[in-house]
């Protein structure tokens, strides 16, 4: 009975952590502008990070050893540095558009401009890193961001018209867009799924709460289970936007639009929920995120590191930490448009990929590190296809941004 | 490369200290994380009264990776060096025969942990 329990948590804490305010503006805006024909871009995403999640979990059960450590070590201090300062800087970007994220939400709930949120919700931020433990942490947000559900409801309660829907899964390109713009949006969608902190984290999650082989069963379980459900939810979104906004050629520049439809389908209550859940979402994932900055720096330049210790005894990792988050509120003071920093965070997500990528392939087949776990070959080929696809994704990023104008 | 005798690592392996001693993470005995293998200081070549081949000496760690990087050499003195002695494994990870105290570490950790982390209220409980 426990161990069931223990596994259903896992799931869920698996789907409701699944998404971000990545995930959330980025579904919204191309439900709203390309209805459901970017749909694919969804699927193809999910599997990646499926594949992605599930070797550098494997890696880091096995070996102990987490992401940036097996990229140091593998890519040598200089192409490391450079990946350090690529990764480090989109962390940051996201870190931003998180804390960006809760701070809305919060306005969304308050009428109390977000600007003012985000110091209170920067410094909840630190101290749940501060005081609260690993798996508690990630537990109670992941349970919470379950309500993020209400987008489900919602386009249930909205009764779409699934011909109009599946057409517009067929279609390519919808009505006026260019198709510069259509390919900057699924570069952005992939972006979104397959962002690199969730890796750095979800790997370096793994020593926190101290895998072994034995885990790697639950561990494979959360994330082809919990991962494709989250998934649903990101389709979810992109749908309620496809059904309300779109067919009203409203397009989404805010938050608010995203819950538009919540609102619309199932009145006050199922936004109450919806807002709870955008919140722990990207509470979440601004924890996550916050952590991501530590953990890379830290295991570049092999610091003590975790949770699991007292902060005493990791004390450039605590401060790595806090001088993020200031930067991070230094940014968001500047009053910069935090739904257009979370787009381009996920747009260069997408171009830096490959750097967290191909270290993490490559030491999941090195016998040294694995021993019989290495990678099978079923794993090795969806393994080597999205190397193709990640790469692709990675080159055509920064030259459709600047093509598009940021997607206009 | 021979490796000195006391601890000696995998029964007389052979392995390449490029790919597998270079960059890797150092743990102490207990599993502390005390730095990566951010250079190696090896034996003079040929080396006066052994039989001719390198050996490694010491593991050196601390900010000497950005000579690695940049370029550029640092006084000898200024090294923190891991004795080749307190080796006791090679794997994924290079582990050590003894505690990180007995290592010798950049002062930040310390200065940090001191005067900022320790006077934060709760700096020194384990989050729970």
């Amino acid at each position: 009975m426990k161990r069931l329990f223990a596994v259903a948590l896992g799931i869920l804490t698996a789907i409701g952590g699944f998404l971000d305010i990545g995930d959330i503006v980025t579904n919204a805006v191309v439900g709203s502008r390309f209805g459901m024909s970017l749909a694919w871009v969804v699927l193809v995403g999910v599997a990646g990070i499926c594949v992605f999640a599930h070797m550098a979990g494997k890696v880091a059960a096995v070996s102990g050893r987490a992401t940036f450590e097996v990229i140091r070590e593998r890519l040598g201090p200089r192409m490391a540095l450079a990946n350090l300062g690529a990764s480090f800087l989109i962390n940051l970007l996201t870190l931003t558009a998180e804390v960006g994220g809760i701070a809305l939400a919060l306005q969304l709930a308050s009428s109390v401009h977000y600007l003012l949120w985000v110091p209170v919700a920067a410094l909840a931020v630190w101290l749940v890193i501060w005081r609260v433990g690993f798996e508690k942490m990630e537990n109670v947000t992941g349970l919470v961001g379950l309500l993020l559900i209400a987008f489900a409801v919602a386009f249930f309660l909205l009764g779409p018209d699934w011909g109009e829907l599946g057409a517009q899964v067929l279609q390519r390109l919808p009505g006026n867009e260019a198709s510069a713009t259509y390919w900057f949006y699924a570069v952005a969608l992939f972006g979104a799924a397959l962002t690199p902190y969730e890796v750095f984290f979800f790997s370096s999650g793994a020593v926190e709460e101290g895998w072994t082989v034995k885990d790697l069963g639950q561990s494979r379980l959360n994330v082809l289970v919990g991962f494709p459900l989250g998934g649903l939810l990101s389709l979810a979104i992109a749908g309620c936007a496809a059904l309300v906004l779109l067919p009203r050629g409203i397009e989404v520049t805010s938050l608010g639009q995203v819950l538009l439809p919540v609102a619309e389908a199932g009145g006050k209550l199922l936004l109450v929920a919806v807002i709870l859940g955008v919140v722990a979402a990207t509470f979440g994932a601004a924890l996550e995120t916050t952590l991501s900055a530590g953990y890379t720096v830290a295991q570049f330049f092999g610091w003590t590191w975790g949770k699991f210790r007292r902060p005493a005894q990791a004390a450039r990792f605590h401060v790595t930490m806090m001088i993020c988050m200031i930067i991070g509120l230094g940014v968001l003071a500047t009053g910069v448009d935090p739904v257009m920093v979370t787009e381009i965070s996920v747009v260069f997500s997408a171009a830096a990929l490959p750097l967290t990528y191909l270290p993490i392939l490559i030491v999941s087949n090195d016998p040294d590190y694995m021993g019989e776990h290495v990678n099978g070959r079923a794993l090795n080929v969806a393994g080597q296809v999205y190397f193709v696809l990640i790469l692709v994704a990675s080159l055509a990023a920064i030259p459709l941004l600047i093509v598009t104008g940021v997607g206009q | 490369m021979t490796l000195p005798r006391p601890p000696r690592p995998g029964g007389g392996r052979l392995i390449d200290a490029r790919l597998s001693l270079l960059d890797r993470q150092v743990l102490d005995a207990s599993g502390q994380p005390v730095g990566v293998v951010d250079d190696l200081e090896v034996s003079e070549l040929p080396e006066p009264t052994g039989d001719g081949r390198v050996r490694v000496l010491n593991l050196v760690h601390g900010p000497i990776v950005l000579e690695r990087i940049v370029g550029g050499r640092r006084p000898k003195a200024h090294f923190e060096r891991v004795p080749w002695s307190t080796v006791a494994k090679l794997g994924s990870a290079i582990e050590l025969a003894v505690d990180a105290d007995e290592v010798p570490v950049g002062w930040l950790e310390d200065w940090l942990a001191r005067n900022v982390i320790a006077r934060i209220p709760g700096g020194r409980h384990v989050p729970r």
